[in-house]
């Protein structure tokens, strides 16, 4: 009974998480993915603590305060200010089309399904069923890291892929030791931190946050 | 305390301190500079003693709780490799001598994050830990760009976007391939918290699922093949190459280049004891292909120098993942061309400043005439060029021959056939693109003088000499510790 519903909840959550990486990809104004990702933070924020709690793993719920700490509160707030200073630049013109990349991202989940295939049939945790959902999370962080034509939207796919490996951590294995996530964390700031100060430069250099505008290094 | 718990402090406190020091002392000063580079001395020391030991029959040396740190034959060479290339840079650095190109502040930038950079290289090849392996690497890619836009122009700025933003990717990619082994390890035998410690892995190795191995290691090889630069991962390579201060790319195109292979290789060993056939031979060897291939056509085509060395770069890559595909011959091979490979980079990115700084360029058709101009720069550039592609004295040379034997003894004559074409293409090239360089007339405006006085000329001899030695023969030293990796690799 149990771990039925650990089960549904692991994959409700994760569908949710899906959904908010996909949402990206027909959302345009900058505001929009900084709230998908925000929303996405807090579903993984919470399946921490789910996955804490019937995974019987206390260090779970330490982990689910330093998630929703980073990126609930502190990474949204700092790509709000971002997007004050440079100004509120739409994704008007992804290299691929809305309907095109939802497309895409449907058979990015298939494929994400045929991936894990091995991972389902090794695991005996009742969460393994999400998985493909946590490997379909990442494709899609990629797909919207290489499909962006704006630096900060490029940001925001980065953090959703990095979203989508917590996902994979937390389902596949409750969670890699805690000092590795500690590590990760600090990393994930810290290269966050960096871009936005490049996001600065390029916005500085360049007037405009088109990653179009990057092409000067040929041959 | 014992004696390896006093060589690891030695190993990372230079360059923590080097750190500090720049942190401290606010405006930056030059004998800042010096001092950092006379302490990194010290890491260099304890990197050649943990070598010695190595060879003495030592298998490891732990240090911490958990035995977070953990120094084998292979932790010892690429710490050899990364403290020597380290030191080189600290003497060789802007801001030791009469500097114009960068002020103060910037000099202080520079001098904080190139420390914290080598302190998150040596943090790498000691970690025991693959998922502090994989931290320590990840910090690399932020403290090195944050060094490339040291002066802010257009293209430094485009370049280390491009390279923060394809390494951290590629990284995160690294990371899920981790997640994954931990997960079937997890599936196996029930969390337990040093399960990521790499003997442990190494152990468990034959008994993980081999299905999920397979993936893990297909994540592992794109994600640290991206900090490689291994084609198609490689795209970020020539643009931050040459955009980056010269001492930058003479850390990045060498030591930071060996410390992802060496992830690489860590993870090959753990997936080959579980994984049966040559399934990650043969990865290395499709991808190692691929980059021969990219990089010697488009060495053809380049038109700017330093971006030439990074092309440059991607061929050797993909040369030494050929031999790391080929058996426990080829690992050899491919571990002592990683050697001759860093002698070579450093000093070529450091020749290259002073080509810069000559002829104010950094476009190869504006470089004429180079060996009437700087006689001594232009000779040791010459001689680094022939020492890439691969011509004898110099050690690049033995450690092709010994790649290719390895190759021909593994029945791939086709494939070594078709990877000796591609090095003749690169042979050419990089001849016609030396010859533009050297000869010539000298454009006008250029007076004929070295950049450089003998003080910074000097240290450059030590790259050559280490190259030269080893084109000639093979110290029992290096072969003793080579050994002592390949028992390591075929244990």
């Amino acid at each position: 009974m149990n771990t039925d519903l650990f089960a549904q909840l692991s994959a409700l959550g994760s569908s949710l998480a899906l959904l908010a990486g996909i949402a990206l990809l027909w959302r345009r104004s900058l505001d929009s993915y900084v709230q998908a990702f925000k929303w996405q933070s807090l579903v993984l924020a919470a399946m921490f603590l789910m996955v804490g709690y019937f995974g019987r793993d206390p260090e779970l719920y330490a982990m689910a305060v330093f998630f929703f700490l980073l990126k609930v509160i502190v990474i949204p707030r700092y790509l709000r200010r971002l997007q004050q200073r440079v100004g509120a630049e739409r994704e008007s013109q992804p290299y691929v089309n809305i309907a095109t990349s939802l497309i895409i991202s449907g058979l990015l989940v298939l494929l994400a399904y045929a991936v894990t295939r091995p991972l389902v049939a090794v695991s005996r945790l009742p969460t393994r069923g999400a998985l493909p959902l946590a490997m379909g999370l990442i494709f899609v962080g990629l797909f919207v890291v290489v499909t962006r034509r704006k630096a900060l939207t490029q940001v925001v796919g980065f953090l959703v892929l990095e979203n989508g490996i917590a996902l994979l951590a937390m389902l596949g294995t409750y969670g890699i030791p805690l000092i590795i996530e500690l590590g990760v964390f600090l990393d994930v700031l810290m290269a966050f931190l960096a871009m936005q100060v490049f996001v600065y430069h390029i916005h500085g250099t360049f007037e405009s946050m088109d990653v179009e505008q990057l092409n000067r290094l040929k041959h | 305390m014992a004696f390896s718990d006093i060589n690891f402090l030695l190993l990372l406190l230079p360059s923590l301190l080097g750190a500090l020091f720049a942190i401290l002392v606010r405006p930056f000063r030059a004998w800042v500079g010096w001092l950092n580079a006379f302490v990194s001395l010290l890491g260099f020391a304890a990197a050649l003693s943990f070598g010695a030991r190595a060879v003495s029959g030592i298998e490891a040396s732990v240090f911490g709780p958990g035995e977070f740190l953990r120094a084998d034959g292979l932790s010892a060479l690429l710490m050899v490799l990364v403290t020597a290339v380290a030191t080189l840079t600290l003497f060789l650095s802007p801001g030791l001598g009469p500097e114009t190109r960068y002020d103060p502040s910037q000099l202080r930038r520079y001098h904080i994050f190139i420390n914290l950079f080598i302190a998150a290289m040596l943090l790498a090849v000691v970690a025991n830990n693959v998922g502090l392996m994989w931290v320590a690497i990840e910090a690399t890619t932020v403290f090195s760009a944050l060094i490339i836009p040291l002066r802010l122009t257009k293209e430094s700025v485009e370049a280390s976007w491009k390279y923060i933003l394809i390494g951290s990717v590629g990284i995160a990619l690294a990371f899920a391939g981790t997640v994954l082994s931990y997960f079937d390890f997890v599936a196996l035998s029930g969390r337990v918290e040093n399960a990521l410690n790499w003997p442990v892995l190494r152990a468990t190795a034959p008994l993980l699922h081999s299905e999920v191995m397979r993936i893990s290691f297909v994540f592992i090889l794109v994600g640290y093949g991206t900090k490689a630069g291994i084609a198609p991962m490689h795209t970020w390579k020539p643009d931050a190459y040459g955009e980056s201060p010269s001492s930058l790319g003479a850390l990045m195109s060498s030591a930071l280049f060996a410390v992802a292979m060496y992830a690489i290789l860590r993870w090959k060993i753990v997936v080959d004891a579980c994984v049966k056939g040559h399934f990650a031979d043969n990865l290395l060897l499709a991808l190692g292909m691929l980059s021969i291939l990219i990089g010697s056509f488009s060495v053809v085509l380049v038109r700017n120098y330093k971006r030439m060395l990074a092309y440059s770069s991607v061929e050797h890559a993909g040369l030494i993942c050929l031999g790391l595909g080929l058996g426990p011959l080829g690992v050899f091979a491919a571990l002592l061309h990683l050697i001759n490979h860093t002698a070579a980079k450093s000093m070529m990115f450091f020749l290259v400043r002073g080509i810069e700084l000559k002829y104010g360029s950094p476009l190869i058709k504006d470089v004429r005439g180079m060996l009437r101009v700087m006689p001594w720069t232009g000779g040791l550039f010459a001689a680094g060029i022939l020492a890439l592609i691969g011509l004898p004295p110099f050690g690049l040379f033995v450690s092709e021959f010994a790649l290719f034997r390895a190759g021909f003894a593994m029945n791939h004559p086709w494939l070594m056939g078709v990877a000796l074409a591609l090095l003749a293409v690169a042979f050419v090239s990089f001849i016609s693109q030396l010859n533009r360089m050297l000869y010539g007339s000298v454009p006008e405006g250029v007076n004929s003088a070295e950049v450089d006085g003998w003080g910074r000329m000097m240290p450059l001899f030590v790259p050559l000499s280490v190259l030269v030695v080893l084109g000639l023969t093979l110290p029992t030293s290096i072969v003793a510790l080579l050994n002592r990796i390949m028992e390591i690799v075929s244990k």
